[in-house]
């Protein structure tokens, strides 16, 4: 254990270092509110990223994959139990996350002999207007930060700030379509992850003259033709189906994508 | 990390007795012999059928408990996942209780593992639940008797499975049914097959109107199978798209009464 406060200071620093290095070049994963339900989002070589919790809950994590099958595993035990013994309405964001998942992960950070969590996850809950859908953003330390309408998490918070510029400006004011909840979301996707590969290369935040849509638009073309897949899923409003949760299938996305290929 | 079973694939029950058996393996009160009849809600006659695009389910709305009738529009087709439909016949509380864990059962299977549930794995815990039952079953509480029926996409077809109250199961080619109606009206089903031909090679419409009739004969047959009179039955079908319910109109239709506003 550490002995002195600079000591501990020191032992803290140098765990978020660790850390933020190895999220750094994470993949944005980009979250959208439309008006007949969540959009969850992101390109990816071939792992999955995107996870279906319980009826109306579902996250998304970069980091180790490890560290994420654990909390992804933790967080569905959790709602099935509570699910099932009392009701699935009395499963939400708010309790898996801030009573389960965050003390969790900030028990593990805080005691520096433990291997950390490497993870940034995105949870998003189905509501039943698009005002009342909920993301909480978890980071490493167990902090959280909650928000609506729209999330993403990425490898860095620039990247982040970035992406949720141009979500602003594509939702300003108005609940998207699915189709313009699949376009913002797709070409929000490509600044941050342009901004991840660049920040890589150069070292140092970019200037955002770099999102010219001719500049992303290529970028994510490069994507989608070196075999990298758009992975989509959405929690329905209102479906005739038992299940919530739905991936969606190639046909669903062709409309987007076609401007990129 | 986080509390978490041990077992990490997918044994949702190992979630509550640390997989030592299942939640429902549990005997009846001791020597409770001589349960009281009016104690137990029952509901009745379920049908399941196919037809030519998959599977027709349909339920009288009626719950007793003894010789009360306790409620009306009881809900006894009931979605397990988007292509499983259960009726559920015998005891209420059970059937209910006994549906909840399912539903969850076949979720936590398939969000954990990142998989659906094989189509016999459900089966066979469906069969587990009812094995697991039989000791409160004998002791006269808490039985019950589903037929469950699935639209199987791998091989394109509908499928009907009953079951006994050991926890047997039977895969049936035309038609399931289970409750007390059922009983009086199982020499119809083979009329119809012999009169009119196999159900599964059936329109929709042609289907539901045969079972909606079985379904009015058994509430004749049986005092604790409701009529339509009061409240429509109950009427679902799973094709490859998944499941639906059928409209007032289309029920109303095939009991042959007026619809709309010619009512």
């Amino acid at each position: 254990m550490p002995v002195s406060p600079y000591e501990w200071n020191e032992s803290i620093r140098q765990r978020n270092e660790y850390i933020e290095d190895r999220l750094k070049d994470g993949s944005p994963v980009v979250a959208i509110s439309y008006d007949n339900g969540v959009l969850i989002l992101c390109l990816r070589p071939t792992q999955r990223k995107i996870f279906e919790i319980y009826d109306k809950l579902v996250l998304a994590a970069i980091g180790n994959q490890a560290d994420i099958e654990s909390i992804r595993t933790g967080a569905i035990d959790i709602a099935h139990r509570e699910g099932f013994s009392r009701s699935p309405d009395d499963v939400s964001i708010q309790r898996i996350v801030g009573f389960a998942v965050s003390p969790s992960i900030k028990k593990v950070y805080a005691d520096p002999f433990a291997a950390p969590i490497v993870i940034r996850a995105l949870f998003a809950e189905l509501g039943k207007t698009a005002d009342v859908d909920q993301y909480l953003i978890v980071s490493y330390d167990g902090e959280f930060t909650r928000s609506q309408h729209y999330a993403v998490i990425a490898g860095t918070d620039y990247a982040e700030e970035r992406v949720l510029n141009h979500l602003k400006s594509e939702t300003e004011g108005n609940i998207p379509t699915l189709q313009q909840a699949l376009r913002a979301a797709v070409y929000a996707w490509g600044i941050g992850r342009k901004h991840i590969e660049e920040e890589d290369r150069e070292e140092g935040d970019l200037p955002s003259d770099r999102e010219k849509s001719g500049d992303v638009s290529d970028f994510l073309t490069e994507h989608l033709n070196s075999g990298w897949s758009v992975e989509a899923a959405i929690l329905e409003r209102s479906s005739h189906r038992e299940s919530r949760y739905r991936v969606l299938a190639e046909a669903d996305l062709a409309e987007t994508l076609k401007a990129y290929r | 990390m986080i509390d978490s079973n041990d077992t990490g694939l997918g044994d949702f029950a190992a979630l509550f007795d640390g997989g030592t058996g299942s939640i429902f393996a549990q005997t009846g009160p001791a020597g409770a012999h001589g349960v009281p009849a009016g104690l137990d809600t029952h509901s009745t006659t379920v049908i399941a059928v196919k037809y030519r695009d998959g599977v027709i389910n349909v339920a009288d709305r009626r719950a007793t408990a003894g010789y009360t009738v306790m409620y009306d529009q009881a809900e006894k087709v009931l979605a397990l996942d988007d292509y499983t439909l259960i009726s559920i016949s015998g005891s209420f509380a059970k059937s209910v209780e006994v549906v909840r864990y399912l539903r969850h059962a076949f979720k936590y299977f398939e969000r954990s593992q990142l998989q659906p549930m094989s189509l016999d794995g459900k089966l066979q815990e469906l069969s587990r639940v009812i094995a697991g039952n039989m000791a409160a079953a004998m002791q006269g509480i808490g039985a019950f008797i589903p037929v469950l029926s699935t639209f199987d996409r791998e091989a394109g077809t509908g499928r009907i499975f009953f079951y006994d109250a050991m926890g047997g199961q039977f895969e049936t080619a035309e038609y399931g049914a289970a409750g007390s109606g059922s009983a009086p009206i199982r020499g119809v089903f083979e009329y119809i097959l012999r009169t009119k031909g196999p159900f599964r090679e059936m329109a929709r419409e042609d289907a539901l109107h045969e079972v909606l009739t079985l379904l009015e004969i058994a509430s004749d047959l049986d005092t604790a199978t409701g009529g339509s009179s009061k409240h429509l039955p109950a009427a679902k079908y799973i094709t490859a798209d998944g499941i639906r319910d059928f409209t007032e109109d289309e029920i109303l239709t095939a009991l042959g009464r007026p619809t709309g506003n010619a009512r």
